[in-house]
């Protein structure tokens, strides 16, 4: 067979004859698979697919599991028991079948016909009817009918400190019941996918892969043959920087309150305890219980108010706008204002807390009088005042790992022309000078925002990651503000004086002896007012930052009260490092 | 009376493919008939009545191609390969995915695949480049119609759709192989492949490597691509020597089969009727591609020899790596089997092409 392509190509006969070998070569190459599996093989195949049924029996895998930072357990895969049946085998006796089961599990029958449908993959696969019975249940039904089920045991999600940790944790859904929404993204419908909190935003690292065995069976069920394994492979385990000691503190000094309680290492922003008020329980998402009376509740429990809500910050913004004063040189330290307990502009009269007469900045922060801080912002002027707002990040987000979290707001008076075609008034630089108006920002937000006046002027990036599985995840991002260490100390030392002085507006935590810096904050609203406290401790070095937020509370004193509980706990059981 | 006499005269050799085609359409709704059934119950009525619509639009467009003179492929070469270009394009912006890969086109309620457009527009751009004599250079004899291929099968292979762009790099291979273009160019560019397939891998979506992966160990994932394989084989084996029967095929009646009635209506096939009825089937094709091939020592003008060619490759690859993949022996790339698969885009275009190779036969008697 000699191929010469000089000579011109439609004289050459050969060519055609080469690309017809070609061909029936490549067609006996065929022919002779196909005889050896057909003529050679074939009693044997045969065999394979009548006598005996393929059955795909899934393995599956473990979700990693969550600790806290010490490793006690929140949230891991406990095995539960379903049954399964073979939808060629009981083709004919489907719905007696069920009738039977649903009086001896004691399940509706109309369930068991919904998981069938919801659930049904194929002739040969086993398919879940009855979910989640106990061992015993489900032996006893599989000695009854031993042909037609399938005791299949699947793991489930169990969350151990579950109101506690329900924000944070989040929960796991069946794929199968977002099955179409997550098909193209390639999900097995019996895979389990994170819908809220660690549980989502770690999904790709917790997530297993499922496997399963090929198995052939005989007509009695029982396995004659095996074809094929494939292993399962468990997800990461995730530890995160919550102490769950202290997250249940947290919670207890909530009771009926609502809002939100924030505990970070205040150089590494890793969260110890993070906690929004009213709390769910996310085990009725796994059971697939009711949930309407959740989604109903008028208190929304599945808001994370500490990073999911917005709110005026009242008189936290003051260390704030200190510190803008004293960095665009406004202000010095022994700059005075003379307060009579109100400021007049034209013909509006601007309230404060009290008559706090000649107040220096120290003592203004530690009374947090707003007349001196309505000089402030009057001096400042509203551009000035929304730069540093936006440089303290209030109105960005603080890329904690967990999801949906939401951005503040600051207000600049070209925001104000564009919204509502108004010009910025002095009385709107008044009102912003107090954390009053158009100003909103997450209780974390404002958390960070102060958290930086401890740590030297540095902004950090929270988080509740320790590690993922073995590896330490020494994840540190940190911004800086730059303000200068003598005004960080003026600020800090006017913190420092809400608490120690006697007539400091948070002298309450004075006994607890903690060296605590912070400030108070009562948020005016349409019905009742918001409650704060952001402070840190100790005073000399801060390790720790902490935010209590209380929804329509009443006042800074009920926030207060909750920080005084909730340090005072921590203290008791050796929780924190009091040096 | 006369016309007849005409047309039959026409055909004069071309009977054999005209019958053999025929039949093949015949095997293609009997089949079609058996792997919609479920249970021992036909469930896909509304399927077979589209197949049959699309049998005879198919039939229409080959009488139509037949009347046109293939020397317009000649002239409209660039603008026809331009044309496939902005459909396969089409597709990411309009397109619709099916089984996780996007690339079909909607068209007032029926869905084409513009992928198959290209296959032709390649065949027939090849034909127009290689009907040149070969300039010297590597550059120009082998680079040019080269990196037209080249942009088509990568902008395919994006869609993602490995088995059409693996076909159309290969027919075009083989079209360059058989032509004067230098035979060394071929050698290194297979080299250079070689080299290059590791990088390529990255750029496989992840089903494709699965498919691929498990085409070397199926039992890597039984549950998953490799089942599609091993069902397969126990179907066509258990077919044995003469079949199951019509409608008797275990196998195919319980579900075992995934895409039964589109890449895999061969494991129907070969399951119900056994290695006889394997054997008729690849006669038939074999007939076919034989028939086509045959007219290549008649033909006079360069551009419809390549056209011929391209035309008997096509139909050769495509038969091949179909069978070939129900068996095992390739791996599962979604391929249709030509005139027996379910699907309107492949019928037309094997059609189409069909078309065009009886108007050469009918100017190379």
């Amino acid at each position: 067979m000699k191929f010469n392509i000089k000579k011109s190509f439609y004289d050459n006969k050969s060519l055609p004859k080469l690309l017809k070998r070609i061909v029936l070569v490549a067609f006996i190459i065929l022919l002779v698979v196909l005889f050896n599996y057909q003529a050679i093989n074939g009693s044997y195949y045969l065999k394979r697919a009548e006598n005996n049924y393929v059955r795909a029996i899934p393995l599956y895998s473990l979700r990693g599991s969550i600790f806290d930072r010490n490793g006690t357990v929140l949230a891991r895969d406990q095995a539960s028991f379903n049954l399964a049946v073979f939808p060629y085998q009981i083709k004919n006796e489907k719905d007696i079948l069920f009738k039977k089961l649903s009086e001896e599990a004691g399940i509706s029958e109309k369930i068991i016909h919904k998981n069938y449908e919801e659930n049904i993959s194929g002739y040969f696969s086993p398919t879940n009817i009855i979910f989640d019975v106990s061992k015993e249940t489900a032996l006893i039904l599989k000695e009854k009918y031993p042909k037609s089920l399938l005791v299949n045991s699947a793991p489930q999600r169990k969350y151990l400190k579950p109101l506690e940790l329900a924000h944070i944790l989040g929960y796991v859904k069946k794929a199968s019941s977002l099955q179409s929404q997550f098909k193209k993204y390639g999900y097995k419908p019996l895979e389990r996918i994170g819908i809220y909190g660690i549980e989502q935003y770690y999904d790709s690292y917790l997530q297993g892969q499922d496997g399963g065995d090929l198995v052939e069976v005989d007509v009695s069920g029982n396995v004659v043959g095996f074809l094929g394994r494939k292993k399962p492979v468990s997800g990461n385990d995730i530890f995160l920087t919550i102490d769950s000691k202290i997250q249940k503190f947290a919670k207890n000094s909530f009771a009926k309150k609502r809002g939100s309680l924030i505990l970070l290492e205040s150089g590494s922003g890793k969260i110890i305890a993070l906690y929004s008020s009213p709390s769910f329980d996310p085990n009725l998402f796994i059971a697939g219980d009711n949930l309407t009376s959740l989604y109903k509740n008028k208190f929304s429990p599945l808001f994370n108010r500490a990073i999911q809500g917005a709110f005026p910050i009242g008189s936290l913004i003051k260390p704030l706008l200190a510190t803008a004063g004293l960095e665009e040189d406004k202000i010095e330290p022994e700059t005075t204002f003379n307060c009579k307990g109100r400021l007049n502009l034209g013909n509006n009269i601007f309230r404060c807390s009290g008559s706090h007469g000649i107040q220096n900045l120290e003592q203004a922060l530690a009374h947090s009088c707003n007349v001196y801080f309505y000089n402030l912002g009057l001096r400042l002027g509203p551009e000035n005042i929304s730069h540093w707002l936006k440089a303290f990040g209030l109105d960005s987000k603080t890329f904690i790992d967990i999801p949906y979290e939401k951005k503040g707001f600051v207000p600049t008076p070209k925001w104000k022309k564009e919204k509502f075609g108004q010009s910025w008034y002095s009385g709107d630089t008044l009102n912003l000078s107090i954390g009053q108006g158009y100003l909103h920002t997450t209780p974390l937000a404002i958390t960070i925002a102060i958290n930086a006046i401890a740590n030297n002027g540095y902004l950090v990036e929270p988080t509740l990651l320790k590690k993922i599985g073995e590896e330490e995840t020494s994840y540190l991002f940190k911004k800086s503000i730059n303000i200068s260490q003598k005004n960080i100390n003026i600020v800090k030392n006017g913190l420092r004086k809400t608490v120690s002085k006697n007539s400091g507006t948070a002298r309450m935590l004075k006994n607890l002896s903690l060296g605590i810096c912070g400030k108070t904050g009562t948020a005016q609203t349409s019905g009742k007012s918001h409650g704060w406290f952001v402070g840190f401790f100790p005073y000399k070095n801060p390790k720790y930052t902490v935010s209590v937020f209380l929804e329509k509370g009443g006042s800074s004193y009920q926030a207060l009260r909750v920080v005084y509980n909730f340090l005072s706990n921590l203290k008791q059981n050796n929780l924190i490092e009091v040096k | 009376m006369f016309y007849l006499k005409k047309i039959t005269r026409e055909l004069s050799g071309l009977k054999t493919i005209i019958f053999s085609v025929i039949l093949l359409n015949l095997i293609s709704v009997i089949s079609l008939y058996s792997s919609l059934h479920q249970q021992g119950q036909f469930v896909g009525e509304a399927l077979l009545n589209k197949q049959i619509i699309w049998i005879i639009i198919a039939w229409l467009i080959f009488i139509i191609f037949n009347y046109i003179n293939y020397r317009l492929y000649y002239n409209l070469a660039f603008f026809i390969y331009a044309f496939s270009l902005i459909l396969i394009g089409a597709v990411y912006f309009i397109g619709y995915e099916a089984m996780g890969a996007q690339r079909w086109l909607s068209l007032g309620g029926f869905t084409f695949q513009p992928s198959e457009l290209a296959k032709i527009a390649i065949i027939i751009i090849m034909a127009r480049f290689l009907s040149h004599p070969p300039a010297n250079s590597f550059l120009k004899s082998f680079c040019l119609p080269f990196s037209f291929v080249g942009l088509s099968a990568l902008i395919i292979l994006k869609q993602p759709d490995l088995g059409t762009a693996i076909l159309v790099a290969l027919i075009a291979f083989t079209m360059g192989l058989f032509s004067k273009i230098n035979k060394k160019y071929f050698i290194w560019i297979l080299i250079l492949v070689l080299i290059a397939a590791p990088f390529s891998w990255n750029m496989l979506k992840s089903y494709q490597q699965k498919r691929l992966t498990t085409f070397i160990n199926p039992n890597i994932d039984p549950l998953g691509s490799g089942y599609t394989i091993i069902q397969s084989k126990i179907a066509i084996g258990s077919g044995q020597l003469f079949g199951k029967g019509f409608l008797a095929g275990t196998q195919n009646q319980f579900n075992f089969l995934p895409e039964r009635h589109t890449d895999f209506i061969f494991t129907v096939i070969a399951e119900e009727w056994g290695f006889l009825g394997s054997l008729f089937i690849l006669l038939l094709y074999w007939l076919i591609i034989k028939k086509i091939f045959d007219k290549l020592k008649k033909i006079r003008d360069p551009f419809a020899y390549y056209l011929t060619l391209g035309i008997g490759v096509y139909f050769f690859l495509h038969v091949f790596i179909n069978i070939g993949m129900t068996l095992g022996v390739f791996p599962v790339v979604g391929l249709p089997l030509i005139f027996i698969s379910y699907g309107g885009s492949h019928l037309i275009s094997t059609f189409i092409l069909l078309g065009i190779f009886f108007n050469i036969s009918r100017n190379y008697r």
